[in-house]
């Protein structure tokens, strides 16, 4: 069963459609991304999963065995996340916790538990106000898992964190996935592929590729030779350019990228090849395209 | 807990202090210049020689009603700027998504802020006119206790009539400068059209202010007070409703890009 899905969820405002007719299934015990550039409608479908806004048209459902308000089972972090600030971060979590429906008993003891885990509790005690962007970010997540949600919806979580705190936090993320399913958005690949099970990505308010990540991976990264040479690999290139275990080639002076379908028989063609055992090779590389360039493709046409 | 949160809020701010001073010394302040005026005249250069004028001491009815004057201006200047923003700032600052978010009703939400909003205001207001008629009671004249708790019930009626419209301003509109404006702008016009044509304004709540002056002059409500009394409080009751729905409908989190 999903724990999440949604059927041609649409939100316009006014002229501009933000997000058109989105299917997303969010799996329990899952780590999903949405991945995107800006603007491709991430920020409004989370919305629209939290019930802070209303689909134009389009349906939510949430898992039957959960019964009544769906926000009771999500925590939510959006991309910049506001508190109180004159409160201190121990009592913006208790707030948040009873708010969620714990006793102040529960609270207390969930609170200390989460501080605890995204590592506040020396500031706890500190007016909100006088915490950095990390430390708000953490203070986020933690008010957003104090009632043990089913699943956790962050917006943007690492964007705006220097490398320190993005790798904080996405080792955050990775142990949080043992305990619930996370759905997160990203318009950074990378970290998408760090963490993440699945992966949605968005475009203009649609979803353009989806699927799990070893899926994508299998499907779109392809072997890929990069050669780098003392002299100019045109000449080379003349030769072979056209032959059908080339898949694509683009040439930069120097530097040749080849992707090919078989890596066993494009190594033996190119070690075997006398013209290019003449050139005074400086790097031979077997590596796989990275998803980046799927991204790119993607999201640029 | 909402409600508590709000009380917190105040109190860090100093809202639960100031506001409270500032209706005390406001109704200290008309009972013991009406007592005094003869003598700060006097300390002001006094009058010019040969000008016989008797000033009277007015009475406590006089006082009271100045008083209430006074909270009718100035009183609801300060609640207004303190709180025109009790929505609005939090739905300006974004700080109202990670509440909202949260398994809260909407009902509850506005309903804690309302509470807090009226037991602030209603309290400031009883303390001040405790206050006024302690001085009154000293410096002027005994006046009918009955008399004076019933209007000021009255009148505290017509503070909480304010303070609907300022949660229901505040909850709709997103400029703050805008709620304090409107919801000055809406008490002064009322106020101003029920003294002007009070036969077209039996239903004003403003008129709630001139039923419990009457009381203090004379003992006795102006006519057609039970019902304005009743459509005051349907009204507020109607404006919270209202306001709740409307709140509801509108989109919390606003479009990013």
């Amino acid at each position: 069963m999903e724990l999440i899905e949604t059927r041609s969820l649409s939100k316009r405002f006014g002229q501009h459609i933000a997000v058109d007719g989105v299917n997303l299934s969010i799996k329990e015990g899952v780590c999903t991304a949405l991945l995107g550039p800006n603007g491709a409608g991430k920020t409004t479908t989370l919305n629209l999963l939290t019930g802070l806004i209303t689909p134009s048209t389009g349906t939510i459902e949430f898992d039957q065995s959960y019964q009544g308000d769906r926000r009771q089972y999500i925590g939510y972090l959006p991309q910049y996340p506001k508190f109180y600030e004159w409160m201190t971060g121990e009592e913006f979590v208790i707030f948040a916790g009873e708010l969620a429906g714990l006793t102040s008993k529960q609270a207390k003891q969930r609170t200390k538990e989460m501080l605890d885990l995204v590592g506040l509790n020396d500031n706890s005690k500190k007016k909100i106000a006088g915490y950095s962007g990390g430390m708000k970010q953490r203070l986020g997540i933690a008010q957003a898992l104090v009632h043990e949600p089913k699943l956790v919806i962050l917006d943007e979580p690492v964007s705006a964190l220097d490398p320190l705190g993005r790798k904080e936090v996405l080792e955050m993320m990775k142990r949080l996935k043992e305990h619930t399913s996370i759905l997160f958005s990203t318009h950074v690949l990378h970290d998408a592929e760090q963490v993440s099970d699945d992966i949605f990505i968005m475009k203009d308010g649609k979803v353009v590729i989806e699927g799990s990540l070893t899926h994508l991976q299998n499907t779109y990264q392809k072997p890929t030779f990069f050669i780098e040479a003392e002299d100019k690999l045109e000449g080379w290139v003349e030769t072979i350019k056209g032959q059908d275990w080339i898949d694509q080639y683009s040439l930069d002076g120097k530097n040749l990228t080849l992707t090919v379908d078989n890596v066993e028989e494009a190594r033996k063609r190119i070690l075997k090849d006398p013209m290019f055992q003449e050139l005074e090779i400086y790097k031979f590389e077997v590596a796989k395209t990275s998803l980046e360039d799927l991204f790119m493709k993607v999201t640029e046409s | 807990m909402l409600f508590k949160k709000e009380w917190t809020e105040s109190v860090r701010s100093y809202k639960i202090l100031w506001i409270p001073v500032v209706f005390i010394l406001l109704g200290i302040t008309q009972p013991v210049t009406s007592y005094y005026f003869a003598d700060i005249i006097g300390q002001f250069g006094g009058l010019p020689e040969g000008a016989v004028m008797d000033i009277p001491i007015p009475t406590g009815a006089e006082v009271i009603t100045a008083t209430l004057g006074q909270f009718g201006q100035i009183g609801f200047l300060v609640l207004v700027l303190a709180y025109m923003g009790i929505v609005a700032k939090e739905k300006n600052h974004g700080t109202q998504i990670l509440v909202l978010v949260k398994p809260v009703s909407y009902t509850n939400y506005l309903t804690a802020k309302w509470a807090h909003l009226l037991c602030i205001s209603l309290g400031s207001y009883a303390m001040g006119y405790i206050a006024a008629v302690y001085y009154t009671f000293l410096l002027i004249e005994k006046m009918v206790i009955a008399d004076l708790i019933y209007g000021g019930i009255i009148y505290g009626i017509w503070i909480a009539f304010v303070m609907t419209v300022i949660l229901c301003l505040s909850a709709l509109l997103n400029s703050t400068a805008f709620v304090a404006f409107a919801g000055l702008g809406l008490t002064v016009v009322l106020s101003l059209l029920s003294s002007l044509t009070p036969d077209l304004m039996t239903l004003s709540p403003a008129m709630l202010t001139s039923h419990s002056q009457n009381l203090y002059q004379t003992g006795q409500v102006g006519s057609g007070f039970g019902l304005n009394l009743a459509f005051t409080l349907v009204l507020i009751i109607g404006i919270l409703i209202g306001t709740i729905y409307l709140f509801h409908k509108k989109e919390i989190a606003q479009h990013t890009t």
